[in-house]
């Protein structure tokens, strides 16, 4: 099982992706609405995979990945960010902060799995 | 009242007239007795000042006491050494013209003479000509600006008076005209003019000598930056300038003028602590008279405002994107039964639901690409990519619309790579639009072929389909921002009439064209090309040229 740690703030995305994520039985999904409790969190799940998203009030995605990084054991654990906005320059900021993976919203969650798991092989 | 002017002549007068006064009344005084010598000393005294007083303020006689005085031969000299004179008959024929304007135009009499004298005037002087003939027909006089075209094309400006000749029963019999040069006042006005503009320019001016690199010019913008007075500036070196000043930026345009022997620059620069549009042009090369002429347009508010754009699209962006996530998314899971079976009528329903959120997501994306675009911040990610991929991936992106719509694909061209330097996502976007409308207007069993052509610096790109094709009519304004609104068929296609000027936009911008060929009832085919390294084409950074499509 890849274990998974999801930070979205909007509670209806938060239930979408977690059922696309463990209707494919790979996934142990634990979710956070907010950077703040995903950094609570994060030390005792010790994740696989980081799933970020970038617009939240508070924390942002970077500002929280950003955050985990000062962890040297979460220096190297892949984060994938989701996010509404789409210019090439804010990909490629992301991808400079350590981006495995940038998902476009809306996403399609019947291929979300696939695509989280291709990012991370 | 008269003016007294107080020369020589009415010093003399006054005093004379005190002293002959004075001198009444101390010997009148001293000769008569009793009452009358109260009285005499005093009155005489009075009007012996009041005359030489007269005397002091009356004219001298001159010889000339009015105009009728100069003979009229004199009046005509001075008219005819002074003013351009000709005159024409009723018909606007030239018979006689005075040596003053054979002069000023460089025609020769013979020239003129019998002639119309709509010769002499620049532009439409026919109708000019005829405008002032038809006062002149009313007996009425005619004045104002006339400009007269030399015999060597030059134009020369002249303030014009003319008047109606009659004879001596009334009746109008020609005109006469007589014509001051004006020229060098209205250049002059003009100059000042220029002068006077560029001072009040909002933007900073400075003229730089070429050789001396001193400042020659500042406006009152320049100056008002500096606190300087209209002088202090003068003989400054641009050296100095950018030693003192921050303001290297400009030394370095001048000097890059110099070195790529090219006259006009322009680049974006932090001086002064803000963000400029630097305008460097050399005026003038390599002579005595060589200047370079720096105009600073400050952008800092312009670029607040791009960003406060910038914000707002971000804002919308992610605003719209996150509910249509979670719709499109329920939906996603409910039509893969992720919350169980469902009924054939609940999947229709939701299958039309989902489709209908896509096209939402679609019509987000076309309108803030638009906003984009006419902004100049569509952003573009240059690399080398393969156009068969790409062909082969906006296939894949349209499977499901093409296996809705029940016709076939053919691709042409892909088994080769043919590679590129371009954006791949958005070439992705324009093939896909394309394939998308292809399929909108073709029937079950149609086929739209996609082929790639190698082109000897680039590739071409062709999306044919078999639909009903495109109205004569309709073709000119195929690219035009929203061009399907009117089209009847769009609601039932489902465009937003955006999609066509946006691929144009970002094939432009690639340096690429677009263009396309249909006959009614015989399908369309747009293609579009690509060039094999963008920097061939595009000689500035990547930026979309959208305003200049709708």
């Amino acid at each position: 099982m890849i274990k998974l740690l999801h930070v979205e703030d909007d509670a209806d995305i938060r239930e979408i992706a977690k059922m696309a994520l463990e209707l494919s039985g790979e996934f142990e999904v634990v979710q956070c609405d907010c950077g703040e409790a995903a950094l609570e969190r994060v030390a005792d799940f010790a994740p696989d995979v980081l799933l970020l998203d970038m617009m939240m009030p508070g924390m942002t995605g970077r500002q929280t990945l950003e955050r985990m990084r000062e962890n040297p054991a979460l220096a190297d654990v892949p984060a994938i960010f989701m996010t509404a906005r789409a210019q090439n320059s804010e990909l490629d900021e992301l991808r400079s902060i350590g981006a495995t993976e940038v998902i476009s919203k809306p996403f399609d969650p019947m291929s979300l799995a696939d695509q989280i798991k291709a990012a991370i092989s | 009242m008269p003016k007294i002017k107080f020369d020589g002549r009415t010093i003399a007068a006054f005093s004379a007239g005190l002293f002959l006064a004075v001198a009444w009344y101390t010997l009148s005084g001293a000769v008569l007795s009793g009452w009358s010598a109260e009285v005499f000393p005093v009155i005489g005294a009075v009007i012996i000042a009041a005359l030489m007083s007269a005397f002091a303020v009356r004219k001298p006689a001159t010889a000339i006491q009015h105009i009728g005085d100069v003979s009229l031969a004199q009046q005509l000299r001075l008219l005819k050494t002074h003013t351009m004179v000709n005159v024409v008959d009723t018909q606007n024929l030239l018979v006689e013209v005075n040596d003053l304007l054979l002069e000023a135009t460089g025609y020769s009499r013979d020239e003129l003479i019998g002639q119309p004298v709509s010769k002499l005037y620049a532009n439409d002087g026919t109708s000019f000509a005829d405008q002032i003939r038809a006062k002149l027909c009313s007996k009425e006089g005619w004045q104002g600006e006339t400009l007269l075209r030399r015999r060597d094309g030059t134009i020369c400006i002249t303030q014009t008076t003319v008047t109606p000749l009659l004879d001596s029963d009334g009746k109008w019999i020609g005109s006469i005209s007589a014509r001051t040069d004006i020229t060098k006042t209205v250049e002059l006005i003009a100059e000042r003019d220029i002068g006077l503009t560029l001072h009040e320019l909002r933007d900073d001016v400075w003229i730089v000598d070429e050789k001396t690199e001193t400042l020659k010019y500042m406006n009152r913008a320049a100056k008002n930056r500096f606190g300087w007075t209209p002088t202090s500036y003068t003989d400054i070196t641009l050296t100095q300038m950018a030693q003192e000043h921050d303001c290297k930026a400009i030394l370095d345009a001048c000097a890059a003028l110099k070195a790529n022997k090219e006259t006009f620059i322009k680049l974006e620069a932090h001086i002064f602590g803000t963000k400029f549009d630097v305008s460097t042009k050399w005026l003038h090369p390599n002579t005595p008279n060589g200047r370079f002429l720096i105009m600073l347009n400050d952008i800092s508010d312009r670029m607040a405002e791009e960003r406060k754009q910038a914000d707002f699209i971000s804002m919308v962006s992610h605003e719209l994107r996150s509910p249509l996530t979670s719709i499109k998314g329920a939906m996603g899971l409910l039509l893969s039964r992720a919350a169980g079976e469902l009924s054939p009528k609940a999947e229709g329903l939701l299958e039309i639901a989902h489709r209908n959120a896509d096209r939402l997501v679609l019509i987000i994306n076309d309108i803030l690409d638009m906003e984009k675009i006419s902004s100049g911040r569509l952003d573009f990610d240059i690399k080398e990519f393969d156009v068969s991929e790409m062909v082969n991936e906006a296939v894949r992106s349209n499977s499901a619309m093409q296996q809705r719509s029940g016709m076939n694909i053919r691709c042409v061209g892909v088994d080769a790579p043919h590679i590129v330097e371009t954006d791949p996502n958005r070439i992705i976007q324009v093939l896909i639009n394309l394939l998308s409308n292809a399929t909108k207007f073709s029937k079950p069993g149609d086929t739209v072929e996609v082929m790639i052509e190698q082109l000897a610096s680039g590739v071409r790109v062709s999306v044919r389909d078999e639909g009903s094709g495109i109205p004569e009519k309709d073709q000119h304004k195929l690219f035009q921002r929203f061009a399907d609104m009117t089209n009847s068929d769009r609601v039932a296609k489902g465009g937003t009439g955006l999609g066509l000027s946006i691929c144009k936009a970002i094939v432009e911008s690639l340096g690429g064209t677009i263009g396309f060929e249909s006959r009614e009832g015989e399908g369309a085919t747009f293609m579009f090309t690509l060039p094999t390294r963008i920097s061939d084409k595009v000689q500035e950074p990547v930026r979309p040229m959208l305003r200049s499509v709708g």
